[in-house]
């Protein structure tokens, strides 16, 4: 008898044996053929916990990943701060229609934090979760790196030309959503989820320097990740070509790298190996290339490609686009528990 | 001499992507009655510059950002006066560009549409965020033939096909030339949705967007 997939991930994030390569998907999985299925659908399903905890069981259900997740989106820290958000309708993701600050105002923290905007809801989610599909798979709660809560409240332009100009103007709104990444995180904990995601979607390189990384991303991670303690893995999902700051991210104490394929994962195996390092690193199926584009053919060949470059564990590179079609993550699953080890 | 000088100063103006500089140098080298379109080409190198160090990983995308305002800076003295040599001579085309509704990157649609202003197509940029609608309403209403959409996101490149797709169920699809771009957008998609063209970056936007007007 196998493992189960939270039996799985669980060992792999503890440094531990598993029967088989995990195969989860850290950023969100949801597509249209998913909702039809679960006959729960965007946008209830960004509000309402039971539709949410339904849409999100379909991943270990109807598409056999070790692990379920939610939200979807990256909105829900910064609509409580005050960014008005735009609805994606039933096909696309929320986002930010307004940042809420301007640089230079205070980013004032509201209060109760976690009973405001979908935080209830997600949180709800995570208790259903538990009970549905909790007792074989991993259950994740996701929230906001700190540098991209930041970026999400006073807009991405302003926080990147500042990161040059002005950085000392950003110290405020990194320090306030570190704070209440706490609190959300804390709540996630105290909901029982198994584990974390902290998607830092903006602290990319793709979007800032290896030093920006350093001096404004990397310190706020890694002090949400000590405040988590161990509690519960921390599984770190940044996007883009990391190679530069891979022992940076791996410094942060999070249990696992989530990584694209953009990243160079052999020679960050061996970077690691030599500095000592034994996180492991999660990845890389392309979402566009291959999951939606491609064949059942070309994910089989993916997964074999990740998994000969070295990742410990099988996750598209970032986001499922909503149009993927179902037969490509089922064989992304399928794929993965074929595969020897 | 002194024509030179400026040149690369103003050339140097993007590189330090210095705002204040790249406006002062701009004016000043009409002051010196330098052509404002080599003026401009000097700033375009500039940016390949930046843009070839960006590539190697060498400068990151904020510098990219400042540097974008820098040249944006310049062009807003120096392409009054294109304009006004260019009028003397055919009108130029007009094309709307933004990025596509439920996704709000900016920058690199900024890029091409700016590229495609110094390369004497009149841009309309309607923003980020556009919905289908808006780019036909806005498309009619200025007479321009070319749509260009961004979508640099994996959740709203599909939405590059609703625009096709709302242009087909309109019956106006054979009136607009749809160039789609945008980091997670790829020729394979552009065929797919039945794009009329693929612009990888802004370069390559300016250049397809010639070959399909068949201007040169």
């Amino acid at each position: 008898m196998g493992m189960t997939g939270k039996e799985r991930l669980t060992a792999l994030l503890s440094g531990k044996e598993v029967d088989r390569i995990p195969v989860l998907s850290v950023c969100q999985y949801v597509t249209y053929g998913l909702m039809e299925k679960t006959g729960a659908y965007w946008p209830e399903a960004h509000y309402d916990g039971e539709k949410m905890a339904r849409l999100s069981a379909g991943g270990a259900e109807i598409l056999h990943l070790d692990a379920v997740r939610v939200p979807y989106c990256q909105t829900v820290e910064a609509e409580i701060y005050g960014s008005a958000i735009k609805d994606g309708g039933r096909t696309h993701l929320p986002s930010i229609a307004k940042p809420a600050f301007s640089l230079g105002e205070e980013p004032r923290i509201p209060e109760n934090f976690t009973a405001k905007g979908r935080i209830p809801a997600v949180l709800d989610a995570i208790r259903r979760l538990k009970q549905t599909v909790g007792a074989e798979t991993l259950v994740m709660g996701s929230l906001v790196g700190p540098f991209s809560v930041a970026a999400n409240i006073i807009g991405v332009s302003a926080l990147l030309k500042a990161s040059l100009r002005k950085p000392e103007q950003l110290v405020p709104y990194f320090e306030a959503a570190e704070k209440t990444a706490e609190q959300y995180a804390q709540a996630i904990i105290d909901a029982g989820a198994d584990a974390i995601v902290i998607e830092d979607m903006m602290a990319s390189l793709d979007m800032i320097s290896p030093k920006t990384y350093r001096v404004m991303a990397a310190p706020y991670e890694k002090q949400l990740i000590d405040f988590i303690g161990g509690r519960v893995p921390v599984i770190i999902h940044i996007c883009g070509k990391l190679d530069q700051v891979m022992k940076d991210v791996a410094a942060t104490g999070a249990a696992a790298i989530s990584v694209e394929s953009a990243v160079d994962i052999p020679a960050a195996k061996e970077e690691f190996r030599q500095a000592g390092i034994t996180t492991p690193i999660l990845g890389a199926v392309h979402p566009i290339d291959v999951l939606l584009e491609g064949s059942r053919e070309d994910v089989r060949e993916a997964v074999q490609q990740s998994v000969a470059a070295g990742v410990d564990a099988i996750s598209p590179d970032c986001a499922i686009a909503p149009d993927t079609p179902l037969e490509n993550l089922l064989e992304l699953t399928k794929a993965a528990a074929e595969l020897d080890l | 001499m002194a024509d030179k000088d400026i040149l690369s100063e103003l050339k140097q103006s993007i590189l330090d992507f210095d705002e204040d500089a790249a406006l002062e140098l701009a004016q000043e080298s009409l002051a010196q009655g330098i052509d404002p379109v080599e003026a401009v080409g000097v700033l375009a190198d500039g940016l390949n510059e930046l843009g070839v160090k960006f590539e190697r990983m060498e400068v990151f995308l904020p510098e990219i950002m400042l540097a974008s305002d820098a040249f944006k800076n310049a062009l807003s003295v120096l392409e009054p006066e294109i304009k006004k040599k260019n009028t003397e001579g055919k009108k130029a085309i007009p094309i709307v560009i933004g990025t596509v509704q439920g996704d709000i990157h900016q920058v690199g649609k900024d890029m091409v549409a700016t590229f495609l202003a110094t390369a004497g197509f009149e841009v309309y940029d309607l923003g980020v965020d556009v919905a289908p609608s808006r780019f036909l309403e806005e498309a009619k209403r200025l007479g321009a033939k070319v749509i260009a959409a961004a979508s640099l996101m994996s959740t709203t490149r599909p939405v590059q096909k609703d625009l096709i797709d709302f242009l087909e169920a309109k019956g106006v699809r054979d009136q607009f030339i749809v160039l789609v771009g945008g980091g997670v957008v790829t020729q394979e998609w552009a065929d797919q949705i039945a794009a009329d063209g693929y612009g990888q970056d802004a370069i390559a936007t300016v250049n397809l967007a010639k070959r399909l007007l068949h201007v040169a």
